[in-house]
């Protein structure tokens, strides 16, 4: 399959899985709706969190602060303004905060950037806090103006199809391409003429900017706000598991992640939740030792060398065991010693 | 306000700090030495509190008896969770920069992991116990005992992990290695043997922080991330792999915070720290502590 | 030779500093269209971050570069490549997992972009024929065969090549060459000498070379400039250089003393 069979492959993918998304509501019970839409979030989120992340190696954990940026921008402006503005200025909002942020932290290398990120977000979440609390003198906020449940899930599941389509046409232009370049030798990519300050900043911002857009969305499932549970690092969190788990570098690993892990979050939430997070965590580490391309990578030849790769180390082991290794290692060194005398 | 009133504040702080040190110094030996970023370490803080706890409500053993213990037990479980974890990142990671990328993921998922599985077992409620809650005098200043002790105890380990490092052959050779892995392995360090078991005493002396802190205060099982956090803000101050750094840091931020706290709230203090720490990131990242020129 | 054209490349008195380790010191050069120059000097002599300094690579600490009459001085490695100034690195860098052919069109998409002839279609203005699309670059230096492979397959001086063709991928004006010879054999190296030649000859570049081999690349080149200790100590042709009584102290060997039918045996001694 050549590149422009890819892309009509992956378009018509896009298609259908928005259609069936589409015709969900009218079939299904409330209950599968609200786990869809909480799987349309997260598809939205992972998808433009990889985008970016994926391809420059530059970890970000500052989902929650977009997020919350835009929920907040819908409790103080859904009203005054319309739905669609609200939601706009939400990723608007979002993307002015990435810009400064990208601006001051993006020259610093992987861990380092991880590591700020995180701080910011917690600092944007305690300053909101304080301001509240001194300034305006409210702890959180009610939001009063609430649209129907079927506006809500259609946008989302617009931003969704976005933040998909975006991602499968980026890869395919220039800043695509500048965005895999500074993940493989960011230093070679600005002497082949990449100005690689601006790409990255750009691609911040686009996180920013899907994270801010859910974020206002999804503010009016909740009819009461405040900055704990909507700056609440855990989004961002499992935004990098999903996206991790699914296959950082693929188009459909994230939605494919999304997909399980909103099945399993609301299966599991009432009565396990513990066990959901704790399935999350073991499964992280499992796919960063064993399967560092995601899911999406699994192939048969992937399970070919987990089986040679097992019975290696068993046979090693049995080796070691019946002290064979021990009996090689001796020979070894007495033939060494000999050698000496010559 | 009285000088009393200040010692106390100060002695508070101090208090926090030298568990704050405590932390940050197990952090440190394993970011310094091994790279690895390990963002779970405050979990295993948790592990150990709630380890001394159920020993003390189970078996009625004393808390001062479990801190050795919890030392052991969290060394052991070190050394199994490096050997399980992080031994295959450095065979598989090409270059430096995909293993601590990895190394921090791999952390992530032991957060996840050890928290939901104390919070599953025992619940989320907060748990703890009386031990030694009688006020000590000096002069006009009171101090509960059990901080006292606390404190004492922090500085015991902390003082150990430091002269160590300094003094023993073993020390050396981590600090050789934190200097120049290559050049300490062609002198022959034995990095096989010597990563897991610094990797386990990082994690002891976690699991001896949060015993002692089951002394005097209560526990849940989310009590771990904001020490992480704190262990992270401490070794910024102070520079990455610098232990003395580590100890003042530690020291010195338990005591800015407990000013902070006392004049003003709670959250411009948490606000605070976080500008104070992205600050530190982005202006001077080897630290305040360290003399410029010091590899990080 | 150096008539008296416009400088391609200036640079002012610059300087690298980090803590207290001076790494280049004070060096100033002009580089006009067309030459071929070396840069030679014991181990540390600061060759390669002088390099670094004029690709944008490395901030100088004190000092101007000026390219093309615009003072680059501060400004990031992309504005450099911008300019015409591409470079290779002395251990390969190349894109690992990325094919060959999509190596060289890296560059070719980014600084190596020229404004077409009718905004949006036609041939690119003011490209040598020679560098006019991946294919022609890939023959230009001898990898047309592995243009599909990814370049983490191919050998080591292999990827050497593909280093070269990533920077002529960009266009360049100036090309910067760090010690593309080494661990070559003999023959090897009057190979790439001959290539380097060629590519200054053929597309009207200016080579800036690095090099271990000194007599190979006393050879070659037109002029030389020699570092020692982050100080350059001379900037001459050749023949001069190497009756340079500073120089030869420097390199502490009489090899430089006479580049004659004698210096291959010498450079096997060295």
């Amino acid at each position: 399959m050549n590149s422009r069979q890819f892309l009509i492959r992956d378009l018509l993918v896009l298609l259908a899985f928005s259609g069936w998304a589409l015709a969900l509501p009218s079939y299904a019970s409330e209950f599968v709706v609200s786990m869809a839409l909480t799987c349309l979030m997260y598809v939205a989120l992972s998808s433009s969190w990889g985008l970016f992340c994926g391809s420059t190696r530059y970890l970000s954990l500052a989902t929650s602060a977009f997020f919350g940026i835009g929920a907040y921008t819908t409790a103080l402006l859904l009203g005054q303004f319309g739905w669609v503005e609200t939601i706009t200025i939400g990723a608007g909002m979002a993307v002015v905060v990435a810009v400064v942020m990208g601006a001051a932290v993006l020259h610093l290398r992987g861990t380092y950037f991880a590591v700020l990120t995180f701080g910011m977000t917690e600092l944007i979440m305690h300053a909101v806090t304080y301001f509240e609390k001194t300034v305006t003198g409210t702890v959180g906020r009610v939001l009063t103006v609430i649209p129907e449940n079927n506006v809500i899930y259609l946008t989302v599941l617009v931003i969704a199809v976005l933040a998909v389509a975006l991602s499968i046409t980026v890869r395919r232009t220039r800043f695509g391409l500048a965005l895999m370049g500074i993940g493989a030798d960011e230093q070679r990519a600005q002497t082949l003429g990449v100005n690689t300050r601006l790409i990255k900043i750009a691609g911040f911002a686009i996180t920013a900017a899907f994270a801010g857009a859910v974020g206002a969305a999804m503010a009016v499932r909740w009819t009461y706000i405040d900055p704990h549970a909507v700056f609440n690092p855990f989004i961002g969190f499992q935004t990098v598991l999903i996206t991790l788990i699914g296959g950082v570098l693929t188009l459909w690993g994230p939605l494919l992640a999304a997909i399980i892990f909103s099945v399993l979050a609301e299966s599991l939430r009432l009565q396990f939740p513990q066990i959901y997070l704790m399935s999350l965590g073991l499964l992280l580490i499992l796919c960063v030792l064993y399967l560092p391309g995601g899911l999406a990578s699994l192939r048969w030849a992937t399970f070919k060398g987990w089986w040679t790769d097992s019975r290696d180390w068993a046979k090693d082991l049995k080796r070691e065991l019946s002290g064979e290794k021990e009996r090689d290692k001796q020979r070894l060194k007495r033939r060494e010693k000999e050698s000496h005398f010559v | 306000m009285s000088i009393t009133a200040w010692l106390e504040l100060i002695a508070s702080g101090l208090i926090t700090g030298g568990i704050y040190a405590l932390v940050a110094l197990g952090l440190n030996l394993q970011y310094g030495l091994m790279r690895i970023l390990n963002i779970a370490h405050g979990e295993f803080l948790m592990v150990g509190a709630y380890l001394t706890w159920l020993v003390q409500t189970q078996f009625g053993l004393s808390p001062l008896l479990m801190v050795p213990v919890a030392f052991v037990v969290l060394m052991v479980l070190g050394v199994a969770v490096h050997f399980l974890c992080f031994r295959r990142l450095t065979a598989t990671s090409p270059n430096l920069d995909v293993f601590e990328a990895r190394g921090l993921m791999v952390a992530f998922g032991l957060m996840f992991l050890v928290q939901n599985f104390v919070s599953w077992q025992w619940g989320g409620d907060l748990r703890g116990y009386d031990y030694l809650t009688e006020p000590v005098k000096f002069g006009e200043a009171q101090f509960a005992a059990n901080k006292l002790l606390v404190f004492g105890l922090a500085l015991l380990f902390s003082g150990a992990l430091i002269v160590l490092l300094r003094m023993t052959l073993l020390g050396k050779g981590v600090r050789a290695l934190m200097q120049s892995a290559i050049g300490a392995q062609l002198m022959g360090i034995d990095t096989k043997r010597l990563h897991p078991m610094m990797f386990g005493i990082g994690l002891g002396l976690s699991g001896v922080a949060g015993a002692l802190l089951s002394m005097a205060y209560t526990i849940t099982p989310y009590m771990g991330q904001p020490y992480t956090v704190t262990a992270l803000i401490v070794i910024t101050l102070g520079g990455f792999g610098s232990m003395g750094g580590a100890l003042i840091g530690g020291l010195f931020l338990g005591v800015i915070e407990a000013l902070g706290m006392h004049f003003t709230n709670p959250s411009l203090k948490a606000l605070l720290s976080y500008v104070v720490f992205i600050a530190v990131l982005l202006l001077r990242p080897e630290g305040l502590f360290t003399r410029k020129g010091r590899n990080a | 030779m150096s008539e008296q054209a416009t400088p391609l490349l200036e640079a002012h008195n610059v300087t690298v500093r980090f803590g207290g380790l001076v790494a280049v010191d004070g060096v100033s050069a002009n580089f006009v269209p067309g030459e071929l120059v070396g840069i030679i000097g014991p181990n540390g002599a600061g060759k390669t971050t002088f390099f670094n300094a004029i690709s944008g690579v490395q901030v100088p600490t004190s000092g101007r570069l000026i390219a093309h009459g615009h003072n680059l001085t501060g400004r990031g490695p992309h504005r450099f490549a911008a300019h015409g100034v591409a470079r290779t690195f002395q251990t390969p860098r190349v894109f690992a997992d990325m094919p060959v052919v999509a190596n060289i069109e890296f560059g070719l998409k980014f600084a190596g972009q020229r404004r077409r002839k009718y905004v949006f279609w036609g041939d690119e203005v003011d490209v040598p024929w020679a560098l006019r699309d991946a294919a022609s670059i890939l023959s230009l230096i001898g990898l047309s065969a592995q243009a599909e492979l990814p370049a983490a397959a191919i050998t080591p001086s292999q990827q050497r090549l593909l280093e070269i063709g990533m920077a002529l991928a960009t266009r360049p004006k100036l090309l910067l060459l760090d010690e593309v010879a080494a661990g070559l054999t003999e023959s090897e190296i009057e190979e790439m000498a001959r290539l380097i030649r060629r590519l200054r000859d053929e597309l009207d570049l200016t080579v800036i070379w690095i090099e271990h081999a000194v007599t190979t690349l006393l050879r070659h080149v037109e002029r030389v400039i020699v570092l020692h200790q982050g100080r350059k100590i001379a900037d001459d042709t050749p023949h001069n250089v190497v009756r340079n009584p500073e120089v030869i102290e420097a390199y502490l060997g009489d090899e430089m003393a006479e580049p004659s039918a004698d210096s291959e045996e010498e450079e096997v001694a060295a």
